[in-house]
């Protein structure tokens, strides 16, 4: 597999990195693992299991009671779940799409792939919530309502997001005007 | 202090404008805030505005001469006012001052919990605040005395105050108590490119009164109700156009049916703001009947319009306009009828182009903006000092409201120290300083041009 690496930042939890595969550019962002959360998640279940122990070996009889403290034990793991991402990847095809990925620790990969067609422009969108504004990296998709995020579960800093936008946009670009010399041939031959 | 004062002119302010109240609602403070950024903006000052969510409109929107503005989603729980929360809005604030690189937070209207919010969080961060106020309020009634304790606490340790009038600095100062060397005169202008008169003058055979008012108790309702039939009788060949909506309306319709004035006077409803201007140079006089006004923004579109106007002599509208373009009078049914047959009689000598240039030599925004400037100018020079040296000023709000705003900025204090440690400062990144928009345009066009060849 011949590897070309093009760049590596490193910012805080982020860690970006730009290689290219055999003429596919590939944009990949790692984040470290947080052992807090891991702990946490520990603790979520051990808590639930203390729960389910309870009401189960408990001398009462399974009663309204032990039906809530079971729920409430399911919430709280569920809240302090931690499925860890290892890294979100932009896969850049030129003349076929982008392809983006999210892998877990897990070893368990989640793939969308957006075709080439589909991109009207690539975006970089603030975001605001009410406690907080960041910077997003969207992907403006042909006849739908709603912007496609490239990274779902990752917030990376704007100097990271930038040079895989401009990737994005000379993709998009390229092909817009490869298309439009390829309608442009027909009239120059009929001349 | 002249090399200072050459410092002050050519250093430029990043401003934050906050508000509860900005477009798409319109009104006095909307649009003095829009305007004053725009012309800010002019002046090559950076701008951002803070408002809350307004329905789907929320995040970050760009306007004209790229204003920049944030929605933040709060939702309004009372009178498009955010949900007063006290510390919660800390975060957000404490971004956008980070990332936009504020010098200058500017807070507008007494009656926005948002902007009390925003100016105590800048001051604990240790920013240069500025806060105008443009309505007059009472003493006596509970709303007004908890207003005015709010007003208390933010003005206690501000930077600068402005006022749209000397009427509402005077009011503002008793309320707050604040020093008055502290508070500047800044008036409200009127965009006179906008609101011009018509080219064609209108015959006086039949003289058209027009009122445009939120048609509510404070701005003279029901005064219109005894009025308007006592100079139909008067004077037959007046007519009444009557745009505005509101919870009074109700009252006018029943005038209308009870003396038999339907053909001598139309109701419009609500009359968008982009409309106001047609409405307006259908009439020779305009009508203002508030019953409390700090300013009064409608009789300057009215005069920039060419109408003669006839107004109640309330709070600061008299400082308004000149004499030989209004005429006053008392808000008592009487007296109003008197004035408005005044403003009958010298109707032959007003000439609208005239007036109209009158008003676009008194009120500019451009002039508004630059004496802004100045009072930006005054609060950077302010000393910094720390959270200890500050507690004093609260003090003496009251016996135990002093103590109480004590607390409530320690407490600030402990959560802005608390905000640096989960998030610090180096994490935030700054944005990027995005040129006026036409610019952007023009490059679009021609890349456009360039892949069509």
């Amino acid at each position: 597999m011949v590897q070309e690496q093009k760049g590596e930042t490193s910012s805080g939890m982020y860690t970006y990195k730009h290689h290219g595969d055999k003429g596919v550019d590939i944009h990949e962002i790692f984040v470290k693992k947080s052992r807090t959360r891991v702990l946490l998640s520990y603790c979520g279940l051990i808590l639930l299991l203390a729960i389910v122990c309870r009401s189960l070996l408990g001398k009462e009889k399974l009663c309204l009671e032990s039906v809530w403290s079971v729920t409430f034990g399911i919430l709280v793991a569920k809240c302090l779940q931690y499925k860890p991402v290892k890294k979100e990847s932009v896969v850049i095809m030129p003349s076929f799409g982008v392809q983006l990925e999210i892998h877990f620790w897990s070893g368990r990969v989640d793939r969308h792939f957006v075709p080439i067609g589909k991109i009207l422009k690539p975006l970089l969108n603030e975001c605001v919530t009410p406690v907080t504004c960041y910077w997003s990296l969207a992907l403006l998709l042909r006849d739908e309502e709603e912007l496609k995020l490239v990274f779902q579960k990752f917030r990376p800093p704007v100097k990271m997001l930038v040079p895989i936008w401009r990737a994005l946009c000379a993709f998009t670009d390229s092909e817009c005007t490869s298309r439009h010399s390829t309608v442009s041939k027909p009239n120059r031959s009929e001349a | 202090q002249i090399s200072h004062a050459m410092d002050g002119q050519s250093r430029k302010h990043r401003i934050l404008m906050v508000s509860d109240f900005f477009f798409p609602n319109f009104g006095g403070v909307e649009s003095h805030i829009y305007y004053l950024s725009q012309c800010l903006l002019k002046l090559g000052h950076k701008v951002v505005v803070m408002t809350h969510a307004y329905g789907k409109r929320s995040g970050v929107r760009y306007v004209t001469g790229g204003l920049k503005v944030y929605y933040v989603p709060w939702r309004p729980f009372l009178m498009q006012n955010t949900l007063p929360t006290l510390f919660m809005t800390f975060p957000i604030i404490r971004t956008i001052l980070i990332r936009e690189r504020i010098s200058v937070v500017h807070g507008h209207q007494a009656f926005s919990t948002l902007c009390h919010e925003a100016l105590m969080h800048a001051r604990t961060m240790g920013y240069k605040v500025v806060f105008t106020d443009h309505s007059l309020y009472g003493f006596a009634d509970v709303g007004s005395i908890h207003m005015n304790k709010v007003l208390q606490f933010t003005l206690a340790d501000i930077d600068q105050a402005i006022c749209v009038s000397h009427t509402s600095k005077e009011n503002t100062v008793l309320r707050s108590g604040i020093s008055p060397d502290k508070v500047f005169m800044v008036p409200n202008a009127v965009d006179t490119a906008m609101f011009t008169p018509s080219s064609n003058r209108l015959s006086c055979d039949e003289i058209i009164i027009v009122v445009i008012s939120r048609l509510v108790y404070r701005k003279g309702a029901d005064l219109l109700v005894e009025v308007i039939p006592e100079v139909c009788r008067l004077f037959p060949k007046v007519r009444f156009i009557v745009g505005g909506d509101g919870p009074k309306r109700v009252r006018l319709e029943e005038m209308r049916e009870k003396f038999s004035l339907q053909d001598r006077v139309e109701m419009l409803g609500a009359v968008p703001h982009a409309q106001v201007r047609s409405v307006l140079i259908s009439g020779h006089i305009f009508l203002n009947s508030s019953l409390t006004e700090a300013f009064c923004i409608a009789i300057l579109e009215a005069a920039s319009c060419g109408l003669l106007t006839v107004s109640t002599r309330v709070g600061g509208v008299p400082e308004v306009l000149p004499d030989d373009m209004i005429v006053l009078a008392e808000p008592d049914p009487e007296d109003m009828v008197r004035a408005v047959r005044q403003a009958i009689d010298i109707l032959p000598g007003i000439d609208p182009q005239i007036m109209h240039r009158r008003m676009k030599k008194l009120y500019s925004w451009d002039d508004v903006a630059k004496r802004t400037e100045i009072v930006y100018d005054r609060a950077m020079q302010s000393s910094n000092t720390n959270l200890l040296d500050r507690l004093p000023r609260y003090l003496t709000c009251g016996a135990w409201a002093g103590k109480l705003f004590c607390l409530v900025m320690i407490i600030n204090y402990l959560v802005w120290c608390l905000l640096e440690f989960l998030q610090p400062a180096e994490g935030i990144e700054e944005v990027p300083d995005i040129g006026p928009l036409h610019i952007h345009s023009d490059s679009v066009d021609d890349q456009c041009e360039a892949q069509r060849n």
